[in-house]
């Protein structure tokens, strides 16, 4: 039984990692632009893919949130908003205590949010490799 | 000859437990170092080095940014280099803000008999953080608060600012008055793999400003933002809690360290998190040997 258990277990962490390093390297690959343009792929394409990446960004603590919106904000929102059909997307978010809202087209919020996800991810392989450049006394020269 | 053997033996004991405890901050204090030759490289003529101001006019650089600062005033942070900004801080240094909160922590303290036997020490402000091999991983002095109130059977507090934020402003005044240096130790593989991971989310960009500490903090330390200028790594931790009259509040390194990671345009990890203890621990080793400054204020 404990045989089966860490065969199990063993199996759940690969298939994680490998889950883990494929929307990495899936993400590495994209063309930001072209995959998140809502006039070439429609709204509910674009919104699926920031869908798909942000969770991934949210494990690995580096999601986008800007103006206190943060991107799985931005997802909820403007997935509900293509829902109902709204042209216009409000975006509610706390600040000191107190709920304010922004607005903006849905066609924007959804470019945004898959840009968003997309970016965490590319960034964090794009750190990796450029992270050294700004340390004196390592890759910084002055 | 029994007594000579086991005099030699623990003398061998001593050394190599001292050999492998420097041992594990050689690279620690290479990136120190590094730091220290590279702040005092950039402020030692700002008109001649102003390559490293591009945004600076000849007469900012004259007038504003002080020629040959040493490393040492850097714990005073940007107040090491911004002469007019000096100015103002000594201004409201004469009736400083925090004050009362030190008097405030010190009652605190006083009256919380748990408090007093876990921190028998009032001058530790730079003992902290330190790495805890046992339990594996860092432990901020927000962190030892409140495990000690938690082991009394006491309710945590909030670690960004209150009560946490007087006490702190207690420890650091005593630290002060005491003439004590900051003093992080790097004592194992473990801590020593902590401080590398600090260090790399700080130098790491992140959030959609595509910022990392270092872009405003290392190689922006001295730049001006809109009127302000920004402060140095080299000494941030020196001068916790501070009373930020953006705040109208003394906050403690944890709020602040959110708040720039926020402005990063980054959900910010909390302030209680692994990430941002090792970015602490990081950057409090940065400003070893330097003096505790702290309570201060900030703009």
């Amino acid at each position: 039984m404990k045989n089966i258990n860490k065969i199990l277990l063993t199996t759940l962490l690969a298939g994680s990692t490998i889950v883990y390093a494929d929307l990495l390297g899936e993400a590495a690959k994209l063309d930001v632009k072209k995959v998140c343009d809502v006039k070439a792929n429609g709204l509910d394409k674009v919104i699926a893919i920031a869908a798909k990446y942000n969770p991934e960004a949210v494990k690995l603590g580096i999601e986008f949130k800007r103006l206190g919106v943060t991107n799985s904000n931005y997802i909820k929102t403007t997935a509900a908003a293509i829902k109902d059909k709204k042209k216009e997307v409000v975006l509610q978010y706390k600040k000191k205590g107190k709920v304010k809202s922004q607005k903006m087209a849905t066609d924007y919020a959804a470019s945004r949010a898959c840009h968003f996800a997309i970016r965490a991810l590319q960034q964090k392989i794009e750190a990796e490799k450029t992270w050294r450049m700004s340390v004196p006394g390592d890759g910084f020269k002055y | 000859m029994l007594s000579k053997v086991a005099k030699y033996s623990a003398l061998i004991a001593i050394a190599s437990t001292s050999l492998f405890a420097t041992d594990f901050n050689i690279q620690a204090e290479k990136d120190r170092k590094a730091l220290v030759k590279y702040m005092e490289a950039k402020f030692k003529d700002p008109v001649k080095n102003r390559s490293f101001f591009p945004y600076s006019t000849e007469d900012e650089l004259k007038n504003t940014i002080k020629k040959g600062v040493k490393a040492s005033e850097l714990a005073k942070g940007s107040y090491g280099y911004d002469m007019k900004g000096r100015e103002q801080y000594d201004d409201i240094n004469e009736l400083p803000p925090y004050e009362d909160a030190i008097d405030e922590g010190e009652a605190l303290y006083k009256n919380n008999k748990a408090l007093q036997k876990c921190f028998p020490k009032t001058d530790i402000a730079g003992d902290y953080p330190y790495f805890d091999d046992k339990k594996g991983e860092v432990i901020t002095i927000t962190q030892a608060i409140n495990d000690c109130l938690v082991d009394a059977g006491q309710k945590k507090w909030n670690i960004k600012k209150g009560k946490m934020a007087k006490l702190e402003a207690y420890f650091a005044h005593k630290s002060k008055e005491a003439g004590k240096k900051v003093d992080i130790k790097i004592n194992s593989k473990a801590a020593e793999e902590a401080y590398e991971r600090g260090k790399k989310a700080y130098y790491s960009q992140r959030g959609y400003l595509k910022l990392s500490c270092a872009t405003c903090h290392v190689q922006g330390a001295g730049k001006r933002v809109r009127a302000e200028y920004m402060s140095p790594l080299l000494g941030h931790t020196t001068h916790f809690p501070v009373y930020r009259l953006k705040w109208n509040s003394l906050g403690t390194l944890e709020r602040r360290i959110e708040g720039c990671n926020k402005d990063e345009g980054e959900n910010p990890h909390k302030g209680s998190s692994k990430w941002a203890k090792e970015v602490l621990y990081f950057m409090s080793y940065m400003s070893n040997g330097m003096t505790i400054d702290g309570p201060d204020i900030r703009k």
